[in-house]
C-alpha cells in the first residue's frame, strides 16, 4: 500500500517545498504517511486514502514553509511574503500560503482533490493540465487533443468554474 | 454582455495570465477593460482563480502519480509505525476496512520477509530440499525366490524420479553404497537386499549420515512405504 500512496505524498509535498526546501520533500513525505497511519481508521474506502495523503502531504509542506519564512524574518533576513509576488508566474506552485488551499482542513482538501480527479475527465482534465501546469498555448492543445481551438477556451472556462464551485462548497 | 462576448473575455484573460497573448490581444483586452469596468473585478478574480487552479491541479496530478518508488529507508519506517500503531491495540475502537488493510498489508510484508528467509535458509541448509533418490537392489540369489520383475517394478513405482540399479555381487553393491554424494543436495540411497530380506536406507546431508534398516516381512511395498516415511520425516520432504 505504501508503494502506491507515496508518489501522492511525495510530489504533494514536492509541489510545495521543491523552490524553496527541496531537501524536506522527502521528510515531509514520509510524515504524511506516517500521520495517514495515525488517520487511517477515519477512511472508509480505500479510494480516499491517495487524495488523504496527498492533502497531509500538502498542509505539512505549507506548515514547513510557514516556520522556513518565520525563522528567516525572525533572524532578520528577508525574504519576501508580498502577496503580489504570487499574482506572478515567476512563483513556483505551492507557494501561495494564502491561497484557499491552505487554509483547507486535510479532509477538506482530500475531499477537493477527489471531486476535481473526479470532475475533470479526459480529455477535459488533461486539456486544464495542460493549459494551466505544462504552458501549452491554445492552438497546441488543439493540435494535442484534435479539437478545435475555439473549444479550448469552453474546456478551460469549464475546468476553472468547477473549480471555484469546489473551493466555494469547502466551509471558510 | 452576450455569452460570445464573454467567452472571448475568457480566452484574452487567460492568454493574458499565462503570457500566451500577443499585443493585439493585450490591447483588445485593455479595450474590454477599459468599457466595461466590472471586467476589471473579473479580471482579478480569474487571476485568483488560475493561480488556486495551478495549485490543486498540481495536486490532483501528484494524487494519481505512480512515481517516484518508495525509498527503503522509508519502508522500514513506515512498517514500524503501522506496527506501532495498528498492531499495538487488542481491540481496535472501529475496525475500519482500510486499518485491516494496512494491517494485512503489514502481514504480507512480514510473511515476504519470512518467506526470503526461508529461502536463504533452504539454500543454506539443503536438508529442507527434495533429496536426491538413488535405489538399488541386490539378488545374489538370482530369480530363485521368485521374479526380481515384480520387485523392481515395485521398487520404481515407489520413487519414481529415482535412479536405480541392480546388483548380484556384494562387492559392487558395496562400491555403489559408499560411493558418498558430493555437493550439498540431500542424497538418500535406498538398498533392497532381497537375500536378507531388508530394505537399507542411507540418508546423506550435512552432518553425519544417518542408516536405517527396515525388515520386510511379508510385503515390500508396505516396507518401502515405511521406509519411505522415514526419508520424508528426515528430509522433510
Amino acid at each position: 500500500m505504501f508503494p502506491v500512496l507515496w508518489p501522492a505524498a511525495f510530489g504533494a509535498a514536492q509541489v510545495a517545498l521543491q523552490p524553496y526546501l527541496p531537501s524536506d520533500v522527502e521528510d515531509v513525505a514520509i510524515e504524511a504517511l506516517e500521520e495517514l497511519v495515525e488517520k487511517v481508521r477515519t477512511v472508509r474506502a480505500v479510494e480516499e486514502l491517495k487524495p488523504l495523503a496527498a492533502s497531509i502531504a500538502h498542509n505539512r509542506a505549507v506548515s514547513r514553509l510557514r516556520q522556513h519564512f518565520a525563522a528567516k524574518r525572525g533572524s532578520g533576513k528577508t525574504e519576501s511574503l508580498d502577496p503580489e509576488q504570487y499574482e506572478t508566474d515567476e512563483i513556483p506552485l505551492g507557494t501561495a500560503l494564502d491561497s484557499p488551499l491552505a487554509s483547507l482542513q486535510q479532509k477538506e482538501l482530500a475531499d477537493v482533490l477527489r471531486c476535481i480527479i473526479a470532475e475533470l475527465k479526459p480529455p477535459h482534465g488533461e486539456i486544464v493540465a495542460d493549459f494551466f501546469l505544462h504552458g501549452l498555448k491554445y492552438g497546441e492543445i488543439a493540435t494535442k487533443h484534435q479539437v478545435a481551438v475555439g473549444t479550448v477556451g469552453v474546456y478551460l472556462k469549464r475546468g476553472l468554474d468547477a473549480m471555484r464551485r469546489l473551493w466555494e462548497r469547502q466551509p471558510k | 454582455m452576450n455569452v460570445m462576448n464573454d467567452q472571448n473575455f475568457f480566452d484574452l484573460a487567460m492568454k493574458a495570465i499565462a503570457r500566451q497573448a500577443s499585443d493585439a490581444e493585450l490591447a483588445e483586452l485593455d479595450a474590454l477593460l477599459a468599457s466595461h469596468p466590472g471586467r476589471k473585478l473579473e479580471f482579478e478574480r480569474l487571476q485568483a482563480d488560475v493561480r488556486t487552479a495551478k495549485e490543486t491541479l498540481a495536486l490532483a496530478n501528484a494524487t494519481g502519480a505512480t512515481t517516484p518508488e518508495l525509498p527503503g529507508y522509508a519502508r522500514g519506517r513506515l512498517q514500524t509505525k503501522v506496527q506501532q500503531t495498528l498492531g499495538r491495540s487488542s481491540k481496535p475502537v472501529e475496525p475500519a476496512g482500510i486499518g485491516q488493510m494496512l494491517r494485512k498489508w503489514w502481514i504480507a510484508a512480514l510473511a515476504t520477509g519470512v518467506m526470503a528467509a526461508a529461502v536463504i535458509f533452504l539454500a543454506a541448509f539443503p536438508l529442507s530440499s527434495h533429496p536426491m533418490i538413488q535405489v538399488a537392489m541386490l539378488d545374489t540369489a538370482g530369480t530363485v525366490r521368485g521374479s526380481t520383475g515384480d520387485d523392481v517394478a515395485i521398487l520404481t513405482q515407489q520413487w519414481k524420479n529415482s535412479t536405480f540399479q541392480s546388483f548380484d555381487k556384494t562387492d559392487s553393491l558395496k562400491n555403489w553404497e559408499t560411493n558418498s554424494p558430493q555437493g550439498d543436495k540431500v542424497t538418500v540411497k535406498v538398498i533392497y537386499d532381497r537375500a536378507a530380506g531388508e530394505v537399507r536406507v542411507s540418508l546423506y546431508s550435512f552432518g553425519k549420515p544417518q542408516h536405517r534398516a527396515f525388515v520386510v516381512e511379508s510385503d515390500l511395498s508396505a516396507t518401502l512405504q515405511e521406509a519411505n516415511s522415514f526419508i520424508k520425516e528426515n528430509t522433510r520432504h
